[in-house]
């Protein structure tokens, strides 16, 4: 089971957080040999552990320009398997569509998965628990999750590397909006617009921050993200043990500002790392991997200036 | 559609209907819980929904005094889930009704014993008045809103899935379903206005090709992609005027997008949209059996209780009241 007072934690007090960046320049290649090896340099605590992968999983989309990979996802339950898990489920919790097989099916997770009996957990469906909100960023005073992710030991965000026409950026943090349950907040989740993205995002997080992120960018989306932009190849593999650095990392890769993105640099206060002198970067640099995104007028204050290179 | 085609839809039919009967029906009932409720899989805890979708396929299917019991069962555990106010919960430890208030009232209406707690989910239902589309809401809107995200008339007005939020499609249609079964005497005042507001809502929301998605036909110009589920809840709740030409495209496109189907949920409800419409089964379609042994509907009891009404003619089950048994 895992900890959640480890969430909060003021960033003058947080250890540097360790972010890589690895190429992959298409799905033909070998992922689970750069994901197993990458996993290996953080040294997880998994071992014999229970590990939920959570997945971007949006919409129909045969050709998974808006959902993550499903061999992304699937090279990922492999790593974790040969670093000992005992157990590693996939759970997603869709908000358009409360017909999640159609999901999976149109994006051919089973057939990189296997069988997914006792492997895939509908998020939307599961038993639920109320869980008191602390952070009070929104005024959500309470919601119920399920109880698979508030059970597991080891909890993995797993988005695409997107940019989204509400909150700016979709990453390892908004990607957690799907752990919240369709069947008491329907589809879409429609309480967390009232209570504000942004700051739904934070409390989400507060109440239930992944241990690890894993970001789809080796063909992310620009423009009108979620669903609607276009898709957008920048060849790299996302992985970190603090969600707000590698979505702050992911910013800099896609030439945003992440301390402009509101949620994300109000997270940097307490729920990790936005500051890039406070990210240990391995692999690839940003700079190397630089791809920048195209956003909505509405988000332009995100570009990086014209110029700007990270380290 | 030629005799022979009648035949093979027929034909499709009882083949559905034989795998409802053997392998459905028995997954729903051995899910039951020992509060007589459901939970959305086997084992998990009971909860409003797939107890409302579990009781109507049972009923669909079983009409004898013995299998009768287990539905029963499932209506005391409805009865005791409501809450002080007539709605129900969507999990057992909210405290605050939700849209599942619409499936317990939708069945629990064939049970003259709950004319009392149907009543009191009916008038919930009728004052849940959904908050986006508030006079002075709309107002500020107008005089403030720089970003014009979505085109749709915010005048019109439906229901959502949690209270004082937005309308969408789908609780908006399942209202209108159970406000247009619902006995006249048990109707609050105004229900005529909401129902009529509701309407204007879902033909509002239609996306330009025809069709329904959550509520979003257009976003930043762009116009939104309908799904199966949400079309044939709108169908179904919009049935009564067959003719009218965003019922006969949205049908269209529900027909063209058969082949689409990748879920079990979206391959039942389509068969019972299709049927509703008067249109008849694409020949060569993927049944709902093929789909089954894929993912095995993931456990999920609504999918089985869905396929089970799928496979029932004339659903009078969408028509409130004790069903016919298939």
């Amino acid at each position: 089971m895992r900890k959640p007072d480890i969430a909060l934690v003021p960033s003058f007090q947080r250890t540097a957080s360790r972010v890589a960046i690895r190429r992959a320049v298409n799905y033909q290649q070998d992922l689970p040999a750069v994901i197993y090896q990458t996993l290996r340099v953080f040294e997880l605590p998994v071992k014999g552990k229970t590990v939920l992968l959570k997945p971007n999983l949006v919409g129909f989309d045969p050709l998974c320009e808006m959902n993550t990979h499903p061999y992304v996802i699937a090279a990922t339950r492999e790593s974790f398997l040969r670093l000992g898990a005992a157990q590693v489920l996939i759970g997603d919790g869709p908000a358009m569509d409360r017909d999640t097989e159609a999901i999976i099916e149109s994006v051919r997770l089973r057939e990189f998965t296997g069988p997914l009996g006792g492997i895939f957990v509908d998020l939307n469906l599961d038993d639920v628990k109320r869980v008191v909100l602390s952070t009070h960023a929104s005024r959500l005073k309470e919601l119920y999750l399920p109880k698979t992710a508030l059970g597991v030991d080891f909890l993995v965000s797993m988005p695409k590397l997107k940019t989204h026409h509400w909150a700016g950026v979709t990453l390892s943090l908004k990607n957690m909006f799907g752990i919240v349950p369709g069947s008491c907040y329907g589809w879409p989740k429609n309480v967390l617009h009232w209570a504000g993205i942004d700051k739904s995002i934070l409390d989400i997080n507060a109440a239930l921050r992944p241990d690890f992120a894993i970001v789809d960018g080796i063909v992310g989306m620009e423009g009108n993200g979620p669903i609607q932009g276009t898709p957008k190849p920048c060849g790299v593999l996302v992985l970190g043990d603090d969600p707000v650095a590698v979505d702050a990392t992911c910013c800099r890769v896609m030439g945003l500002r992440p301390e402009k993105v509101k949620y994300l640099n109000a997270a940097g206060t307490l729920l990790g790392h936005v500051d890039a002198a406070k990210i240990q970067q391995l692999g690839e640099t940003v700079a190397s991997v630089r791809t920048p995104f195209a956003v909505l007028d509405e988000f332009k204050e995100l570009r990086e200036p014209e110029g700007g290179v990270w380290n | 559609m030629t005799p022979a085609g009648d035949s093979l839809d027929s034909q499709h039919l009882l083949s559905e209907s034989a795998f409802a009967a053997k392998l459905c029906l028995p997954l729903i009932r051995s899910a039951q819980n020992a509060d007589g409720g459901w939970g959305f899989q086997a084992g998990l805890q009971s909860r409003v929904e797939p107890t409302c979708w579990a009781i109507l396929a049972l009923r669909a299917h079983e009409s004898t005094a013995s299998s009768g019991e287990v539905p029963a069962r499932g209506l005391e555990f409805l009865q005791k889930a409501q809450l002080a106010n007539g709605s129900w919960p969507a999990a057992a430890e909210e405290s605050s009704g939700s849209w599942v208030t619409v499936l317990a009232c939708w069945v629990l209406a064939a049970d003259a014993q709950a004319r009392e707690a149907v009543a009191a989910g009916v008038k919930w239902i009728c004052n849940d008045w959904p908050h986006d589309s508030a006079t002075w809401r709309r107002w500020r809107a107008r005089l403030f809103s720089h970003r014009n995200i979505t085109e749709q008339n915010d005048s019109y007005r439906g229901w959502g899935w949690t209270p004082h939020t937005s309308s969408w499609v789908e609780p908006t249609s399942l209202a209108l379903i159970l406000l247009a079964s619902t006995p006249v005497k048990l109707l609050p005042k105004g229900a005529a206005r909401r129902r009529e507001l509701a309407r204007c809502m879902l033909y509002d929301r239609m996306c330009p090709g025809g069709g329904w998605n959550c509520g979003n036909p257009m976003v930043y110009g762009v116009a939104g992609e309908p799904l199966i589920v949400p079309t044939v809840w709108a169908l179904l709740a919009l049935r009564d005027e067959p003719k009218r030409p965003e019922f006969v495209m949205s049908l269209d496109w529900l027909e063209r997008n058969i082949g689409n189907a990748r879920g079990a949920a979206s391959l039942a409800l389509a068969r019972i949209g299709m049927e509703a419409g008067g249109r008849k089964w694409p020949q060569g379609a993927t049944t709902i059996a093929e789909m089954y042994s894929r993912n095995e509907f993931l456990q999920n009891i609504a999918v089985a209780s869905w396929a089970c009404l799928a496979s029932c003619p004339r659903h009078e089950w969408l028509r409130g009241g004790v069903a016919e048994s298939c």
